[in-house]
């Protein structure tokens, strides 16, 4: 019976236990402010990825663009292959406009999403609230349009934002094939609903 | 471009498209917009069959085919393959008339556009503006290009936005047999 308590007990607290601990990150204080997402800084770069998005069953293909056209403001659209433009968005200091959706798309709870994964996709400067370490790999947290997300660091690389809740990992974006301040790979998995976005940089 | 010449190029290009079963036509992409500092470029290969069998086949810098037959829709995205069955969806079915038309340049329906004609060179120009607000929605004008015998060289669909997609034809092709395997998924 103590065993069974104990047990509940250590799967209550695991289950409790904040996102950098479950990772197994220990707090740590730094001299570092802020956390720098380096993948869509440059003014000069037209960022041009092949997409795809599944989406509860359906998938579908096309182009994603970003372009920073100034200091905390990109804009991002996506069109079909045959250059038919889906989406047009703008994100200026964090604030989201829509230039263009197509009818079908046009639904408050997808353009939320949108917003959130977006935003956290090009947002370059944000002020840490804590830091952890484990070993080589930092993880720092901050906040972003009032959700907490978590910021890992591998050798100074940005691999992964995890956007969480409860200290679970509700959405990660995932940047792999890093050259400089390029990522050529991104995934945006969804972990609460069958929803993710991969881009290869083309 | 005055009315006996846009009267000439109309029957011109009406009588062309009349005599053309197949098309076959490496087609260059040039995607503008507005804020990019570059248009992003794709090519890739035309195939086109009376009455409406069409297919785009981009090579560069991805892998893609769009395959419209048969009121169905195949993609072939770098060997994800799907089908969509449009059967029965109205504008679904104009588009794809559309794009059978527009590679034909035989677009020149007063109850769908209003034209404008223009000379270029030796190339004439048509503007195609449709009427239907359903369709204005995507896209404001089709600029369509032809060649002096009245081959279509370029197409220009132009967004409301003012972001344009210019399909540039080249190595163009007509009435050579084209067998099931030239629309294969």
């Amino acid at each position: 019976m103590r065993i069974l308590a104990s047990s509940i007990l250590f799967i209550f607290f695991v289950a409790c236990a904040s996102f950098p601990k479950k990772q197994q990150f220990t707090q740590v204080t730094t001299s570092t402010h802020n956390i720098i997402n380096p993948y869509f800084s440059d003014t000069s770069k037209d960022y041009v990825y092949k997409a795809n998005i599944d989406a509860f069953g359906n998938s579908f293909g096309g182009l994603f663009i970003v372009k920073k056209i100034g200091e905390n403001n990109h804009r991002m659209v996506f069109t079909t292959e045959m250059g038919n433009t889906i989406f047009d968005f703008s994100i200026k200091n964090q604030e989201f406009t829509i230039h263009k959706i197509l009818k079908d798309m046009d639904r408050k709870i997808l353009l939320n999403i949108l917003q959130q994964d977006l935003t956290a996709l090009v947002t370059e400067k944000l002020e840490v609230s804590q830091h952890y370490q484990k070993g080589q790999q930092t993880l720092s947290e901050s906040q972003l349009l009032s959700k907490k997300h978590y910021f890992y660091f591998q050798q100074n690389q940005l691999k992964r934002i995890s956007r969480t809740k409860n200290g679970k990992e509700k959405v990660a974006h995932i940047f792999n094939s890093v050259e400089g301040d390029f990522a050529k790979s991104i995934q945006i998995i969804h972990n609460n609903l069958p929803l993710q976005l991969t881009f290869k940089a083309l | 471009m005055s009315v006996t010449e846009a009267n000439y190029l109309k029957n011109k290009v009406k009588s062309l498209a009349g005599n053309t079963q197949t098309i076959k036509s490496d087609f260059t992409q040039y995607k503008h917009i507005d804020f990019l500092s570059n248009d992003i470029e794709s090519k890739g290969k035309l195939t086109f069959k009376e009455p409406d069998q069409v297919k785009w086949e981009y090579t560069q810098p991805y892998t893609y085919s769009i395959i419209f037959k048969d009121q169905t829709v195949y993609i072939n995205d770098d060997g994800n393959k799907k089908n969509l069955d449009v059967g029965g969806n109205k504008l679904f079915e104009r588009l794809n008339n559309l794009i059978a038309s527009s590679i034909r340049g035989d677009m020149f329906n007063t109850n769908e556009f209003d034209m404008e004609f223009f000379k270029d060179g030796d190339e004439q120009l048509v503007h195609f503006l449709p009427k239907d607000p359903q369709l204005s929605e995507f896209i404001n004008a089709f600029h369509i290009k032809f060649s002096k015998i009245g081959d279509v060289v370029e197409v220009k669909m132009i967004e409301p936005s003012g972001d344009y997609t210019q399909i540039v034809f080249s190595n163009r092709t007509t009435n050579q047999p084209l067998s099931d395997a030239d629309f294969s998924q």
